[in-house]
């Protein structure tokens, strides 16, 4: 018997997933950048309802986060538990049912919303039959996932890696954050009444909408920090019990954030200032986790001069420790009175979409594309033009919502000597046009760097055979 | 009273069951991470707990 040979696992699946991901990434933020230039220039929404701002803007963030944010999760998640795990999937064929399922469920969602079909709940649009059939499939993906580690051997693989529990508390939180937000009673099959109204819809709302921030932004793309930094860098992550404190930490702290988002309004005023003060506690196994991750690369920092790959990686971090600085912030009372319905929100929230999410996915993927494929990339160089894109225009975005959000909040609290509204709202809409075009600018940039990855990933998959051809004849 | 014991001072009699459910998860939770931050902290555990970061680094 063979003992020396590399495992087999079901690659098929995450190819699939992978190269889907890359795709709505592009597709996510073109509609973002459009909804974002109809934002500096009303007339670019053509008096067509199913174009205009309200709706782009929902189809934006749910194929952004739900579309490429989602298969990247689950292309991650099938890759990396067969890995740690020592074992092919549970079920190949259940793996692919549920990419499959989850393609058309989000391909429903975004035209329900086009068509003007939408509960109105941030983040949970989806009326109940789409709802229900994505809580099934998402439920099918967890079943698989935890019953691959199950099915290990547990003799050569006793522990579970680190990755493993973040993906694990990611799907085990999002299906019951979901269900219960998404609990609500059929009129017809597209209009539903919420379970819960008033305060109690609100409160609900939010501690599934910042949830899907905690653990599917989170602690998901924690998961994929914790397998990609380390195989990237090809050194042990930092600290590993570190990794164990930040784990337990979220799980217990970040359910606690939702109410931060509800500040000044008619919810009690406890709830708040509970909300503000675990965000805050929130900061020290954020940073553990992001300082965990950069150094991975203590003593071979030299790597990012060549490893363009790890850059992603790396600023990625940067960026998740930076947004994970500046929400708590942001809950704090006195700051939220200044923040709050201002663009501020819409910079921070960027600053991790873009930042942290996107950076740490992209780098991923083109660690797996070359590892699916069995290749290098097609363009190294390329990768680079990519980090410098997407870089530049995070900042650039990030930078306008700031200086946007903060003249926001500080036109609409000011009095003259009188004690009334020194502006009118509209005043303040139209000082705001420059930093729209900025943020424009910005996200567009960032949208040719998705548009420059899906080509290099699409020629490393063309001439990928090939490659290793003349490599093989060229060693011969 | 001093100004410290009024900020500190609860009225127990008016707490409704939500409010002490919510306590006793809060003490709960507080106390779970307590517990968690021992069991990975203590130093016996530091060799079997970062042995584990190498394992990943051949695994394809």
């Amino acid at each position: 018997m063979d003992t020396t040979a590399k495992p087999q696992y079901d690659d098929g699946v995450v190819k699939y997933l992978t190269v889907g991901a890359t795709v709505f990434l592009v597709i996510g933020t073109l509609v973002g950048t459009f909804a974002a230039a109809q934002l500096a220039w009303p007339v670019l929404n053509f008096d067509i309802a199913e174009i205009t701002f309200a709706r782009l803007r929902v189809i934006h963030t749910n194929t952004v986060i739900f579309a490429f944010g989602g298969m990247t999760l689950m292309a991650t998640a099938f890759y990396t538990v067969q890995r740690t795990n020592g074992v092919r999937l549970w079920s190949n064929g259940l793996a692919w049912w549920t990419a499959i399922l989850f393609t058309i469920g989000l391909l429903a969602t975004v035209t329900s919303i086009g068509l003007g079909i939408t509960t109105g709940k941030e983040y949970h649009e989806q009326e109940w039959p789409i709802a229900i059939a994505i809580a099934l499939v998402w439920t099918l993906y967890t079943f698989n996932f935890i019953l691959t580690i199950a099915s290990r051997n547990k003799e050569t693989h006793s522990h579970v890696y680190v990755s493993n529990w973040f993906f694990m508390g990611m799907m085990i939180a999002i299906t019951y954050l979901y269900v219960i937000n998404g609990l609500a009673i059929p009129v017809s099959l597209f209009q539903s009444y919420p379970l819960f109204g008033g305060v109690q819809g609100a409160m609900i709302q939010w501690w599934w909408g910042h949830n899907a921030v905690g653990f599917f932004l989170t602690a998901g793309f924690l998961a994929i920090m914790y397998y990609f930094v380390p195989k990237q860098a090809q050194r042990p992550i930092y600290s590993y019990r570190l990794s164990v404190i930040h784990f337990w930490a979220l799980m217990f702290g970040y359910v606690w954030l939702g109410a931060h988002h509800l500040q000044y309004t008619a919810l009690p005023d406890w709830t708040g200032s509970l909300g503000a003060v675990i965000s805050l506690a929130m900061i020290i196994p954020s940073w553990g986790g992001a300082l965990n991750g950069m150094l991975t690369l203590s003593g071979a920092w030299d790597r990012l001069r060549t490893d363009y790959i790890l850059r992603f990686l790396i600023m990625s971090l940067a960026f998740y420790a930076m947004s994970t600085f500046e929400g708590p912030v942001m809950a704090a009372k006195s700051v939220n009175a200044l923040s709050h319905y201002t663009d501020w929100t819409i910079g921070h929230v960027h600053s991790g979409a873009l930042g942290w999410v996107a950076m740490v996915s992209i780098g991923a993927i083109y660690h797996m594309v070359m590892k699916l494929w069995k290749t290098e990339m097609y363009s190294m160089q390329l990768i680079n033009i990519h980090f410098w894109l997407a870089t530049i225009g995070t900042v650039f975005y990030i930078v306008a919502m700031w200086v946007s959000g903060i003249m926001q909040g500080l036109m609409w609290r000011a009095y003259d000597e009188y004690g009334t509204l020194a502006y009118t709202f509209a005043e303040s809409v139209s000082a705001m046009h420059p930093y729209y075009v900025m943020r424009t600018f910005g996200g567009f940039i960032f949208f040719l760097g998705a548009v420059v990855m899906l080509y290099n990933i699409v020629m490393t998959i063309r001439t990928a055979e090939a490659r290793s051809a003349n490599k093989v004849e060229s060693l011969a | 009273m001093s100004m410290l014991e009024q900020y500190f001072s609860t009225d127990w009699a008016s707490m409704t069951t939500h409010d002490w459910a919510g306590l006793i998860v809060t003490v709960l939770v507080f106390f779970g991470m307590l517990i968690t931050f021992y069991l990975a902290l203590r130093p016996s555990k530091r060799k079997e707990l970062e042995e584990q970061k190498y394992k990943i680094l051949n695994d394809d």
